[in-house]
This record gives C-alpha cells, structure tokens and sequence, in this order.
C-alpha cells in the first residue's frame, strides 16, 4: 500500500492543523538524557497533567548548545519564545509557575542560539 | 509586557552588570512601569566582549556597552515607544545557517507526521517524479561533496555507480562516527532521522539501487533505537517498500551495527564488517562503487552527506548551490568542542573563517585563555595556529594548511595544551585502532609514539624530528588505509607550526605548557601561600604534607604532574618549573 503524492499532502496539511498552540520540547539526544533531560520531562509532563493545562510537551533532538543542555523551549501566549539551558528539576518547576502560569520569564536560564 | 533580557555569561553578576539591573529596576519601579517590562537576567544573548549587553524582545533590539545614563532612553523610547535607539544598537547576525541540523530540536524525532508537517518526503516524491537521469544532473548542479572527510562530489559517486551493470546494487550509510570529540552524526540520526533514511532512498533511486543499509556504531543506542523506529513507520506508511509513491520503484532498508571498531569507518573495511569478516581493509581499486558490498555496486556515503540530500530536492539544486564557496557548496556542521565557552554543534555556510566559528559562535576561549591552536579534521586532520584563523573553512583551503575539514570535530586548544601531548594523543589513539594489516601502520605508528613518548620524557635529541619525518612519510605513502595514510598528520602538522615546542622538550627539557609531567616539577612559595588547603584536598596522591602552621610543602618523589594543585591554588603559590 504505497502513498500517493496527494495522500502525502494530505498529511501534512493534517500534522500541520493539529500543530498545538502551546508547546514545550525538551532536547531529548544522547546529550540532552545524559545531562538529565529524563527526569525534566518527567516533572513537566506531570505538572501539565496536573494542572490539566492546554500545554504539548514533546521530546525533540538536540538544538545543538550541547554544553547548556537539558535545552528546554517553551511557547506560551503571552510571552516570549525561549530557549531554557541546565534546566534540572527545581529550574523546571520554576518553568511551569513563572514562565507558563504567570508569563514572566524565569531568571538565569535564557540561552539565544 | 515587553522584556529586556540582560546577558550574564559567567552566572556571577558582575559589579557593572548588577548596579545596571537594579538601576534598571528602581527606574522602572519608580516611574511605575513595573507592568511594562520585566528585566531578565539571561546566560546567553550571543554578543561577546561588548560590555554590558541588552536586548528588548519583542523588538529583539541588541543594545551594547551600555551604561547606566542609557537607562531613561531604554525606557523611554524602546519601552514605551518600540523605538529603535542608534547610538546603542548592535547589528547582531547570525553566522549560523541550518540546512542539515534543519528539524534537530523542532520535530519530535520518533514523529513521521511531524517530519511530513516540515515537508518530510516531498523531496523524495519529488526526485521520484524526475526520473534518475535529473536526479542525477540536480545533483551536479547542487555540487553536494561527501562530508565524511575526503569530499568526493556526490553526484559523482551516484554516477559511477549507476553506470555499473549488474542488477543488485546498494547504499550503504557510513553512521560509524568515530573521531574523538566528533558527534554531528549521532545528533542527525537522533534528532532527525527520517532525513537520513529520506536522502538515502534517492540516493538509492539515483542509482537504481533497491537495498540501504544503515551502518551505526554499537555506542549509539539512542541512534540505532530512532532509526529502527523511524524504519518501521515508513514501511506500515508504504514510504519504503513496494512501488514507492507509485514510481515503480521499491527500496528496503536494514541496519548493520559496528562493533566498536575506528577502522570500519573506512569503506572496505565497513564492507568487511557488514559481510560479518574481520573488519580489515582492501586495496583499492577497485573501488566499492564497482565492487563493494558482496562484490557488487555499492555506494557509501556519511550522514550528513544523506541529510542534506532532501533538502536539495526540495528546495533545487540550484539554490543549494548558491550556498557556501565556489568550490564546496553547502553548509557544513562542525562539533565545536575543547576549551570553547559554547561547546556543541554549529552549522554554518562553507567559507565562514575559523575566528567566527570560534569567536562569535563558540563565544571565544573558556577562562579568556590565550588561544594556541585549532584542531580539525580528528586523527586524520592537524592542527592550525591562530595566524591562520582568518582562513575560509573549504576542503581545500584546510588541507592547504596540512589539516582536513575531515568529518566535523574542531577541537580548541589553549596555551595550556602542549603540542607534543596532543600528538601523542592522536598518533596513540591511531595506534590503538590500527587493525594491524600492513606494516607501515602497525609499525610506523607505534615506532612515531615510542620516540613522542621519548620526548615527552625529556629524553629525546633533534635527530628524533627526521626520524618523525621519515617514518610519516613513509606511513603516508605506502599504507593500505586512510588511518594509515593520515595517522601522522597531527603529528607533522605540529612540528610545522609549533617546532619550537619540540625543541623546547628536546634542547631545554622543559615543556613551555606545564603538560608532560617528566618535565615540570611543582612547588610552594611560602610567602604566598595562605594555608588554605585547596591543594591538599586536590591531590590525587596525597603528595602535598604540612598544616596550617607551618604551611605546606610538596613531596616531589610522590608527585606525578598531574598540575591539580596548580590549577586550584587561588593566591599563585604553587609554582611550576
């Protein structure tokens, strides 16, 4: 059962209109699970859960700042796009209140790539 | 709410740094703005030696040298108005460019639908409708050359192999990353997977090739795990298979894994290693795209060669060509490591010098150290002094200098790394991975390490340079491989530039660099010494005697170099000869 160009399309169009509106990926290569990035995604999974919040949180490869890693991106409406670097659990914590729930960045983790 | 993110490198808010942010507070407070922007203090904005640096997002307005008068302006006219200020702003550009690293850290690696939302496998369904011939001649236009060191053009390779008869062809995808310090391929095929296994089937079309194999070092689980997956969701989406979009055209992919052995990056002994022989190589020719794989068609290209082929189909060979230098198109992704404040991966176009990679990408040296040298292209590549730093990263353009681009590891090296340590670094690791065929390798490496050792114990005389010499060149000429033929190169291309650090171990038995612990011998100058105790606590072999009376001394017959007490002495009293 071979894909069609159309059903290629298709698909895509489909994966670009679930693409959700608010997001958080944690870099989840070899770098990224060496320097801890298991148990960050651990703590913002569950905290999403249990603020039942409209927030997609994804593993994604590595962005390439290997030496600040677990990279953690958030985009939430109402702030800016940023990257999160040496994010452990606590600075992930801080991520859910201060940067999702309250929309002020969080202090001494803002990595520009 | 706006933000005005104030860059703190070093996490340790220094005086200038600090009397501006809460200058910067209080003004905001006091004039009531509190609601208007938030301050943020930040690790990284990107912009090096420029002062106290400051950028306002949403505007992304990079200010630089700022001062506390500058603040009412900020405020006043960026804050409250969105105005751009001139006299402050710095034009920050990016020097990055990412082609290959294009989905790493946006796409979810273990999503296909996610790949196919960033126009995953249009490029496929696109070289499927040229037909080989274009695929081909798109290639050529693109001047894609392999990015797994020696920078063969792509569509050359494809050619050649496609011009073979026989009906059994393959593609094989060197994944076997092995020089130290070098990691772009693990973070492609971890982050982007689906990229790979996209360039691989065109490749595999090119060629009228129906079988890929993938080729991964044992070491990358993760790799292995994402490929496989990635894999599994194109055959149940009919993307690998029978009748690939309809073109008539099937492909099958398997993996292979390397067992931890260096020399089966080499593409005979990579062959070897997937019949399941010893991984040995061959002469050549000829060469596997006549006779590779089971002794048919094969041709083998890198992961990053691969990644960049989807891109080439979706955007146009034309376009891809317009990228990077006349003779190396392209971008290529460098794993910046050593003592560079931003280790980790960069991409940039080719021809982007070595100072913007190391400065304003890489951020400049860890600890501003004095930089001594750049190392590119592994045990196969050199070293480069910083005279040469303004030079254009190409193929050629390093191999001129006695270095290869080779496969992507640039390694940074301060006035803290000797030169002859590093070479007997390398030559030691190309020792250890020789397999031992032929004779120059085997015996040529190990006979260069002797006399390294040699001098590095400061019993070596100038002779011993021509006898390094000769036995390189000799490895050069007439060994079987590309180790061999390349394990002298760190070798010769630190004697070159850096000749008087040999004869510094050799004439002075000194090394200038305090590394070869034969050489220096280590001591506390007790005026200076504070008692503190640092020292004690860091010996590894409990060399250092005294207490905080009488102060504390080193016991130089126990003592084995290693430099610990000397790095961590805060008040300069341990000494080094």
């Amino acid at each position: 059962m071979a894909m069609t160009r159309d059903e290629l399309n298709k698909l895509k169009q489909e994966a670009q209109s679930k693409s959700p509106r608010n997001w958080i990926r944690v870099g989840y290569s070899t770098c990224g699970v060496a320097a801890g990035a298991k148990e960050v995604l651990e703590v913002l999974t569950e905290e999403v859960q249990a603020r039942n919040m409209d927030v997609v949180v994804k593993k994604c490869g590595c962005v390439g700042l290997c030496s600040a890693e677990p990279m953690v991106e958030v985009n939430i409406e109402g702030a800016p796009r940023v990257f999160y670097g040496k994010v452990n659990k606590e600075v992930a914590h801080r991520i859910m209140d201060e940067h999702v729930c309250q929309k002020r960045l969080v202090e001494n983790h803002i990595y520009e790539i | 709410m706006k933000r005005i993110l104030l860059q703190d490198t070093n996490g340790s808010l220094k005086k200038e740094l600090r009397d501006f942010y809460v200058s910067l507070n209080s003004y905001l407070r006091d004039n009531g703005l509190t609601d208007k922007a938030q301050v943020v203090v930040v690790s990284n904005i990107g912009v090096y030696d420029k002062g106290i640096v400051a950028k306002v997002i949403p505007e992304g307005f990079v200010y630089i040298n700022l001062q506390n008068a500058s603040i009412p302006d900020i405020v006043q006219k960026t804050i409250l108005n969105g105005e751009k200020i001139e006299g402050l702003v710095f034009d920050k550009k990016n020097k990055q460019m990412r082609l290959v690293l294009r989905n790493c850290g946006i796409i979810d690696p273990e999503s296909i639908d996610d790949y196919i939302a960033h126009d995953g496998y249009q490029g496929l369904a696109n070289a499927l409708a040229m037909g080989p011939e274009r695929v081909i001649e798109e290639m050529k236009r693109a001047g894609l050359r392999g990015r797994g060191g020696a920078g063969f053009p792509t569509w050359m390779k494809w050619n050649i192999t496609r011009g073979v008869k026989g009906d059994e062809k393959y593609i094989i995808c060197n994944g076997d990353e092995g020089d130290p310090g070098a990691y772009m391929d693990r973070s492609v095929l971890e982050g982007d997977p689906h990229s790979v296994i996209e360039g691989m089937v065109i490749g595999g079309f090119a060629m009228a090739a129906k079988h890929g194999i993938f080729y991964i070092r044992a070491e990358y689980p993760l790799a292995v795990e994402r490929i496989q997956k990635a894999i599994d969701v194109c055959y149940t989406k009919g993307l690998l298979g029978k009748d690939i979009f309809g073109s008539g055209f099937d492909f099958d992919i398997e993996i292979r894994l390397g067992a931890g052995a260096f020399v089966c990056g080499e593409e005979t002994a990579l062959i070897a290693s997937v019949e399941g022989l010893r991984g040995y190589p061959r002469p050549r020719p000829p060469f596997p795209s006549i006779k590779g794989l089971w002794g048919k068609p094969t041709a083998i290209n890198n992961v990053e060669t691969l990644a960049n082929v989807p891109y080439i189909f979706l955007k146009g060979g034309e376009a891809f060509g317009k990228i990077g230098t006349e003779g190396s198109k392209g971008t290529k992704v460098f794993a910046l490591t050593g003592k560079v404040k931003n280790s980790g991966l960069v991409e940039v176009p080719m021809g982007t010098t070595l100072r913007e990679i190391v400065f304003d990408i890489g951020g400049g040296v860890l600890d501003n150290r004095a930089i001594k040298a750049i190392q590119t292209g592994g045990p196969s590549g050199g070293v480069i002094p910083e005279q040469f730093f303004d030079t254009p990263v190409e193929y050629e353009s390093l191999q001129k200098l006695g270095s290869i681009m080779g496969s992507g590891g640039m390694i940074v090296m301060d006035e803290n790394d000797c030169m002859v340590d590093i070479s007997k670094f390398y030559l030691g690791f190309c020792v250890d991975e020789s397999c031992g065929k032929c004779v120059p390798c085997r015996l040529g490496g190990t006979q260069m390490l002797h006399i390294l050792k040699k001098i590095s114990e400061g019993n070596g005389d100038l002779e011993d340079m021509v006898k390094l010499n000769q036995i390189a060149q000799a490895m050069q000429k007439a060994s079987l491989c590309g180790l061999g033929q390349t394990a002298a190169n760190p070798v010769l291309s630190t004697m070159k530039y850096f000749d008087d650090e040999y004869k510094a171990h050799i004439i002075d038995k000194k090394c200038p660099s305090g590394k070869c612990a034969s050489l220096v011998s280590y001591g506390i100058n007790k005026d200076r010494c504070t008692a503190c105790g640092l020292c004690v606590r860091n010996c590894p072999v409990k060399a250092i005697s005294g207490d905080r009376q009488s102060k504390y001394t080193i016991d130089m017959a126990k003592c084995i170099g290693c430099g610990n007490c000397y790095e961590v002495c805060k008040c300069s009293a341990v000494v080094r000869q």
